[in-house]
C-alpha cells in the first residue's frame, strides 16, 4: 500500500509480463471510469440545460414569493418563509412565557424579582420587534405584520412601565392592561402565521 | 534522542508532514528520493523547476515571503472558510444560528475539507509536484475541527429530543456522523510531528482510519438524504434553482469520490507511472480529464452549498432551506 513507491514498482517491472498486465488493467480501469465520467458529465450538462423549466414547475408546485430571501435561488417558498418566521417567533414565545412565569411567581411578594422578570420580558419583546421589522414579509402579509409590530410595541411599552412600578400593588394594577395587550399580540401573531401559510394566488415569479 | 534521529534518517520527509491521509503518508518522499522514481530527466527537471520556483521569494510588505508559503496560505484559507462563517454566531453565542445552520455550514465544510485532504495524493500522482503536500495536514485538521464543531452544535443546539448524547445517536445518520467524529479525534490528536515520531510505523496504520471515515460518509449521506431527489416539495436536494440532483449530497459525494478512488487504485497508478515514464503525460491528462471534470462538477455544488449557507450563518440569519 506504499503509494509513492507503488508507481516506481510498476515502472521497474514495466518490462516484466506481470507488470505489463497490471498496467494494462490500470489503463482499462481508467478508460472505463473516464468513459463513465464523460457520460455522466454530458448527462449533467444536458440536465442542467433544462433547469429553467424545472425551476418554474418547482416554484409553481411549492408556492413561491420571489426574491425575498434567497440570494441563490431567487425565490422563497411558503415553507421557507414559515420556517424562518417560526425560527424568530418560537424562541421569543418560549422566553416570554418563562418571564411571565417568573413574574407570576413573584408578583405578590418580591418586587425586585418581579421587576427583573418584567425587564427581561421587555428585552425579549423589543428584540422580537426588531426581528419582525427586518423580516422580509411578502407584500400581501406586510399590513398584518405591521399591525403585529405595533401590538408588540404597545405591549413592550406597557410592560416597561409596569417594570418601573414602586410597589407590588402598583405592579399588579397593570396586569389587566398587559393581559389585553398580550391578547392583541397573540391575535396578530395568529393572523400573521395564517397569512404566511396561504399561498399566493398567482405565480409571482418574474 | 538517538531513536528520534534514526527515525528521521529513515523517513526524512514524513517527520515534517503528518496528516490524516495514509495514502499521503506514503507519498512523502523528499526531493532527493523524488529524483530516483524512474521519470524521464526532462519531466523530472520540469517538476523540480516548479518545486524550486516555489522555494523562491516574493516581496511582501518589505520582507520576503516564500512563494510556496504564500500559495499554501491562499489555498489553505479555503479550509478555514466554514469555521470563519460560524465565528460571528460563536462570538455572540447565537444559539438560533448555531442550532439552525451549524450542521449545514460545518457539515458541508467538513465534507469539503475531507475531499481536499484526499485530493492531495492524486494531485501528487498526476503532477509529480510536492510543494502543496503540507496542505494535506491542514485540510485534515480543518476537517476534524468542522466535524467536531458540527457534532457539538448538533448535540447541544439541535431540535431533536433528549440529552446531548441522545441527540447524537437517536437517528442513523447522526449516529454515523458521531462515529465519524469519534474516528476523527485520534487522527486530529496525532496530526503532529511529535505523535508521528512516537507512534512510528503505527502512525500510518492509524491514519488509515481516514479511509474508514470516507466510507462512513457515504452511509451518513445515504441515511441523511437517500438515493432520491426532490420532487415537488418532497425529497432531498432543495430544488429552488431547478437542479435538485446536483444539490443531492450523496451524488456530490459519488462524483467527487470516483476521481479520488480511481487514482488510488494501484493498477491505475501503475499505468500512470508507466505512461509518465514513456513521456506521454498528455495521454495521462487526457484520460484523467473527464473523471476530474466530474469531480469538479460535484465539488462546485459542495462549495455552492457552503457559501450559500455560510453567508447566511455569517450574518446570523440562518437559511431555512
Amino acid at each position: 500500500m506504499n503509494e509513492s513507491y507503488a508507481g516506481r514498482g510498476y515502472a521497474e517491472r514495466g518490462s516484466a509480463r506481470g507488470g505489463q498486465k497490471n498496467t494494462r488493467a490500470g489503463g482499462a480501469i481508467l478508460a472505463a471510469v473516464a468513459l463513465l465520467s464523460t457520460f455522466l458529465v454530458i448527462l449533467g450538462l444536458y440536465y442542467a440545460a433544462g433547469d429553467r423549466e424545472r425551476h418554474k414547475v418547482a416554484l409553481a408546485a411549492a408556492g413561491c414569493e420571489p426574491n425575498l430571501l434567497s440570494i441563490n435561488v431567487g425565490c422563497t417558498t411558503v415553507q421557507m418563509l414559515n420556517s424562518r418566521y417560526k425560527s424568530i417567533a418560537n424562541p421569543v414565545i418560549q422566553q416570554v412565557n418563562a418571564d411571565v412565569a417568573a413574574y407570576t411567581g413573584n408578583e405578590r411578594h418580591h418586587l425586585a424579582a418581579a421587576e427583573a422578570a418584567l425587564t427581561a420580558e421587555v428585552t425579549s419583546e423589543n428584540a422580537f420587534g426588531v426581528s419582525l421589522a427586518r423580516f422580509p414579509f411578502p407584500p400581501a402579509v406586510a399590513p398584518i405584520a405591521k399591525a403585529l409590530i405595533q401590538a408588540n410595541q404597545a405591549r413592550a411599552k406597557l410592560t416597561a412601565e409596569q417594570a418601573r412600578s414602586s410597589s407590588l400593588t402598583q405592579l399588579r394594577s397593570f396586569n389587566e392592561r398587559v393581559k389585553v395587550a398580550s391578547a392583541a399580540v397573540q391575535t396578530e401573531m395568529k393572523l400573521t402565521r395564517r397569512a404566511l401559510d396561504s399561498r399566493p394566488t398567482a405565480n409571482q415569479e418574474p | 534522542m538517538a531513536t528520534t534521529r534514526d527515525y528521521k534518517r529513515v523517513a526524512p520527509a514524513r517527520g515534517h508532514e503528518p496528516d490524516p491521509d495514509p495514502g499521503d503518508a506514503i507519498g512523502t518522499r523528499n526531493e532527493q528520493e523524488g529524483t530516483a522514481d524512474g521519470y524521464e530527466p526532462q519531466q523530472r527537471a520540469a517538476k523540480n523547476r516548479v518545486n524550486k520556483w516555489m522555494e523562491g521569494r516574493i516581496k511582501f510588505g518589505g520582507t520576503g515571503v516564500k512563494r510556496k508559503t504564500a500559495a499554501l496560505v491562499l489555498l489553505g484559507a479555503w479550509g478555514f472558510l466554514p469555521l470563519f462563517f460560524m465565528l460571528p454566531s460563536l462570538f455572540t453565542f447565537n444559539t438560533n444560528t448555531i442550532g439552525n445552520s451549524v450542521d449545514d455550514t460545518l457539515g458541508t465544510g467538513a465534507m469539503m475539507n475531507l475531499f481536499l485532504c484526499l485530493l492531495i495524493t492524486p494531485a501528487v500522482t498526476l503532477t509529480g509536484q510536492r510543494w502543496f503536500v503540507p496542505l494535506r495536514r491542514w485540510f485534515g485538521i480543518m476537517f476534524a475541527c468542522c466535524g467536531i464543531g458540527d457534532a457539538l452544535g448538533a448535540a447541544f443546539f439541535d431540535d431533536f429530543a433528549g440529552n446531548p448524547f441522545a441527540k447524537l445517536v437517536e437517528h442513523s445518520f447522526t449516529l454515523l456522523g458521531f462515529l465519524m467524529v469519534l474516528l476523527a479525534i485520534p487522527l486530529f490528536i496525532t496530526s503532529n510531528n511529535w505523535a508521528q515520531r512516537k507512534l512510528g510505523r503505527y502512525w500510518k496504520r492509524l491514519q488509515m482510519l481516514t479511509y474508514v471515515i470516507w466510507g462512513l460518509l457515504f452511509f451518513h449521506l445515504a441515511t441523511l438524504e437517500g438515493f432520491g431527489f426532490e420532487r415537488g416539495s418532497n425529497g432531498s436536494g432543495f430544488a429552488g434553482d431547478g437542479d435538485p440532483i446536483f444539490h443531492q449530497r450523496l451524488y456530490q459525494y459519488c462524483a467527487c469520490s470516483l476521481f479520488l478512488l480511481t487514482l488510488r487504485l494501484p493498477p491505475v497508478k501503475g499505468w500512470i507511472a508507466a505512461r509518465q515514464q514513456e513521456g506521454r503525460n498528455r495521454l495521462v491528462y487526457l484520460s484523467v480529464m473527464p473523471i476530474f471534470a466530474l469531480f469538479l462538477f460535484g465539488f462546485a455544488f459542495i462549495i455552492n452549498e457552503l457559501i450559500f449557507k455560510g453567508t447566511h450563518s455569517f450574518v446570523e440569519n440562518p437559511s431555512s432551506e
